[in-house]
Parts: structure tokens; C-alpha cells; sequence
């Protein structure tokens, strides 16, 4: 047995191909993800069937004469593509919260924490549990996304926009919910602790994404509003990470 | 396998106490062990063997007192030494979803050890574990999780070895591995801390310390 210096990304990475081992043969959180997501889809389908297609008009900017070219030239989607990005978000952001509850929580619940302690520092540990939790967030959205539109009809936009988007919800998505994951475990973590401790962070992570979302849907968006709303979403998840980062330690050794 | 440890390891434990809450576990305890010792600590249940166990590795921190650790002649902070020491007790679990190999494969990578296939297979049937190892540790009795913990002390052959309630789950042939590991760190010059109540297990010590209630 040789033995030599192990660089902290090469211990996440272990800890990363560790994970995704066990959870293709457990499927544990791709379980939990897949049967709410498919559960929320349907029921979103069922409720919605008569409403993507509904149109609505502001009785305010009608202007004398009206006619039937004026009222149908201002017409809009009842449901407005922003509002669906929103909700598919909102969807995700149950979903990923559904599923990655296990990432801390199992390692805490099965003793395992212990042996990892002994083993590798806690900002690999962080990246590990980051990494993960990011494809697998990713893989989530990159499945109910195509099945979501074509339920609610919500359009692309433009589509780099739109992939920045769903780009930086993920990380900023994953972010939140690895070091909520992390302080719930630690405070011998209940479901409903994981909720509560990553509602606050939620509703901010949510407010931005859908000012991005806005700016997506807009007719002509300037560069300056989608380096502002875009920009803002990923420096959420930018930031988060930063400051998890520096304070995973002390959640990880308390 | 077994490669003697160069220049001297201790351990030095001044004043050590620790509390949960308003509660202290044990009263301030002194105790010092050099390479080549063992060290039994004693008491009755709740009197915090397993908390100083978890203090000397490094799993956590005393409220009152110090632990110095010097591996090799280096002295090592809480972090470092973690590395140097093999820890088997209760409260360690190794992944359930996993086997054996995979469990040790993993561990030996996080601390950057090549784990052959000869290594993976003389570490198991050192530890009574041999054509087990591509079970899933799910399916493990509880003896057979207690040996695959020693797999898992042994792997970076370390310098000190933390063992909380040893024997715990084994039947009389894995007694006899737990004895022989003991025997063959002493012989190399590695340290043993041993958490336990047994009358046959205090006498593997060189030294005993009794925790006392505060």
C-alpha cells in the first residue's frame, strides 16, 4: 500500500463517484424526485388544461373606437410565460428539496459521517455533495422541462437566455439546497427543519429567477437587463456557494 | 504490510473535560501513552469513553483541556492527525450500499493510498473477511461489520489506534484478530487507546485510566 497527497478535488470527486454509485443502486433520491415530479405534472396538466390557451385582455387600454382587430391585437396568455417558468421552478425547487434531504441527512442518519470525517476535509466534502446535487438537479430539469412545456405550452424565448436561465436556477438551486441539506443533518435534521431552514433562502432564489424570466419573455430585452436579471440569478448561486464554502467547515466540524 | 513507525509518537492528554449542555460528561482526566503502549481507558457506562475517544481523534473538541498529539516526532493539531489515526468504535459506520471492497477502495482513495488487489484481499483475510468482500456491507451480520471497521482502521497502517469497545459483536475468532492487531501495533511502535469495561481487554493495557462522574 503506497500511500500519498490526495488534493481536496480529487477527494471530492471520489466522494462524488461514491455517490452516484450508491444512488444508482439504491435510485433513492431518483425516486423520491421522479415519483413528485410525476405526481406535480399530472396534476398540473389536469388543472391547467383549460387554462395555457385562455387568452385575457386590461380593460384599461381599450381606446374609442373598439374593435374586434383592436381587442384581439391587445389580447394576451391568461397564464403568462413568466409566471410557467415560475411555477416549473417551483416544481423543481420541491422536487430537488424532496430527493436531496438524503444527501447530509443519510450520511448523518447512517453513522457514516464519522468515517468521512477521518478521511477527507470538509471543503471536499462540500464540493462532493455540491457536485451531486447539481446533476442531479440538472438531470431533473433537463426531464420535466420538455414534459412541462408541452403541458403548459410555455415558449423558449430565446434559447440562450433561456439555457442561462435554467443553468443558473440549477446552481443556484443546488447551492441552496446542499447547505440547507448540511445544517439540517446537523441539527439531527427533520424534513420539515429542511423546509423551514431553506425557505428564506427560497423565496430570494425564486424572486430572482423569476425577474429572470421576466427579462426572458420580454419582446426586445437590452443587454443591460439581461446582464442585470440573468447575471443576478447565477451571482445568487455564485454567492452561496462562496458563502458556503467558507462556512461548511464549521457546519461540518461542529 | 506492517512497517515500523519512525521517530516517536505520544499522545498527551492535560486536564481533558468536556460538556453537552449543562452537562459534564467526566471529570478533568491527565493521561499520557508513547509509541509502543496501550492505553485502556475504563468507567462505567456514561462516563464518557467513547466522548474522549472522539476528542483524541480529533471528532471533537474538549471544552476544558488539551490533547498534544506528536507523530513521528511532529506535533499534529486536530485536523492533521486524523490521518494518522485508525478508529473503530460504535458509532463508526461504513456504507451499507457499498461492498466491503468498494468501502475500502473508496476510503484508501480519499486518503490517497493504492489499494491493490493483493493489498484488498491480505487486509481482508487479515481481518477474517476473505471472499467477502464484493458482499454488500447491507447484508453484513454485525461481527462482520465490526471486522470490516478494523479493515477500514488498518488501511493507512496508522500510527495510533483508537479502539472503542473492541470486541463489540465478535465471536471468539475475531477476539483473537482484534488481540493480534493489538499486539502487532504495540510491536511496531504504534500507539493503542482502548475504550472498555472487559477484564480480559484491560489487561492489554500498559496503563489503565478510570473515568470518573464529575
Amino acid at each position: 500500500m503506497n500511500k500519498g497527497v490526495v488534493a481536496w478535488h480529487q477527494q471530492a470527486l471520489a466522494l462524488l463517484a461514491k455517490d452516484l454509485r450508491a444512488e444508482l443502486r439504491t435510485k433513492v433520491a431518483v425516486s423520491a424526485v421522479g415519483v413528485f415530479t410525476f405526481s406535480a405534472l399530472l396534476l398540473l396538466a389536469l388543472a391547467t388544461i383549460n387554462l395555457k390557451d385562455t387568452p385575457t385582455l386590461n380593460m384599461g387600454v381599450l381606446t374609442d373606437p373598439i374593435t374586434r382587430d383592436g381587442v384581439v391585437s391587445l389580447l394576451r396568455p391568461a397564464w403568462e410565460p413568466a409566471s410557467k417558468m415560475g411555477l416549473l421552478w417551483v416544481l423543481l425547487c420541491f422536487a430537488a428539496f424532496t430527493g436531496l434531504a438524503h444527501t447530509f441527512v443519510h450520511e448523518e442518519d447512517s453513522g457514516t459521517t464519522a468515517a468521512l470525517r477521518l478521511s477527507m476535509t470538509a471543503s471536499a466534502v462540500y464540493a462532493g455533495k455540491l457536485s451531486f446535487n447539481f446533476l442531479l438537479i440538472a438531470v431533473v430539469a433537463l426531464a420535466v422541462t420538455p414534459a412541462y412545456m408541452g403541458i403548459t405550452g410555455m415558449p423558449i424565448g430565446s434559447p440562450l437566455v433561456f439555457i442561462s436561465v435554467m443553468l443558473g436556477g440549477t446552481v443556484g438551486l443546488s447551492a441552496a439546497a446542499t447547505i440547507v441539506g448540511a445544517l439540517a443533518a446537523k441539527a439531527q435534521g427533520t424534513s420539515a427543519l429542511y423546509s423551514a431552514l431553506g425557505l428564506p433562502m427560497l423565496v430570494v432564489f425564486l424572486i430572482m429567477l423569476i425577474n429572470a424570466a421576466i427579462t426572458l419573455y420580454s419582446k426586445n430585452p437590452t443587454v443591460l437587463q439581461i446582464g442585470r436579471d440573468v447575471g443576478g440569478l447565477f451571482s445568487f448561486g455564485v454567492m452561496l456557494i462562496a458563502i458556503s464554502a467558507l462556512v461548511f467547515h464549521f457546519v461540518w466540524e461542529d | 504490510m506492517a512497517d515500523k513507525h519512525d521517530g516517536e509518537h505520544r499522545i498527551e492528554i492535560k486536564e481533558v473535560a468536556h460538556q453537552f449542555g449543562w452537562r459534564q460528561v467526566f471529570a478533568p482526566l491527565s493521561a499520557s501513552v508513547s509509541g509502543g503502549q496501550t492505553l485502556v481507558i475504563s468507567g462505567i457506562n456514561g462516563a464518557g469513553k467513547s466522548t474522549l475517544l472522539r476528542i483524541i481523534a480529533g471528532l471533537l473538541t474538549p471544552t476544558e483541556g488539551t490533547v498534544a498529539v506528536t507523530i513521528a516526532g511532529q506535533q499534529q493539531d486536530a485536523l492533521s492527525r486524523r490521518n494518522s489515526i485508525g478508529y473503530v468504535a460504535p458509532d463508526l459506520t461504513l456504507y451499507r450500499e457499498l461492498s466491503a471492497a468498494e468501502n475500502l477502495q473508496f476510503f484508501a482513495r480519499l486518503r490517497g493510498i493504492t489499494l491493490t488487489r493483493d493489498d484488498l484481499i491480505a487486509l481482508l483475510t487479515q481481518v477474517g473477511l476473505r471472499g467477502r468482500g464484493k458482499d454488500l456491507v447491507g447484508t453484513y451480520s454485525s461481527g462482520m461489520r465490526q471486522r470490516l471497521k478494523y479493515a477500514f482502521a488498518l488501511l493507512s497502517q496508522p500510527p495510533i489506534l483508537l479502539l472503542d469497545e473492541p470486541t463489540a459483536n465478535l465471536d471468539i475468532h475475531g477476539v483473537a484478530i482484534v488481540e493480534q492487531i493489538v499486539a502487532e501495533q504495540k510491536q511496531r511502535g504504534g500507539i493503542s487507546i482502548v475504550a472498555t469495561n472487559e477484564p480480559r481487554e484491560l489487561e492489554w493495557g500498559d496503563s489503565v485510566a478510570r473515568l470518573e462522574l464529575p
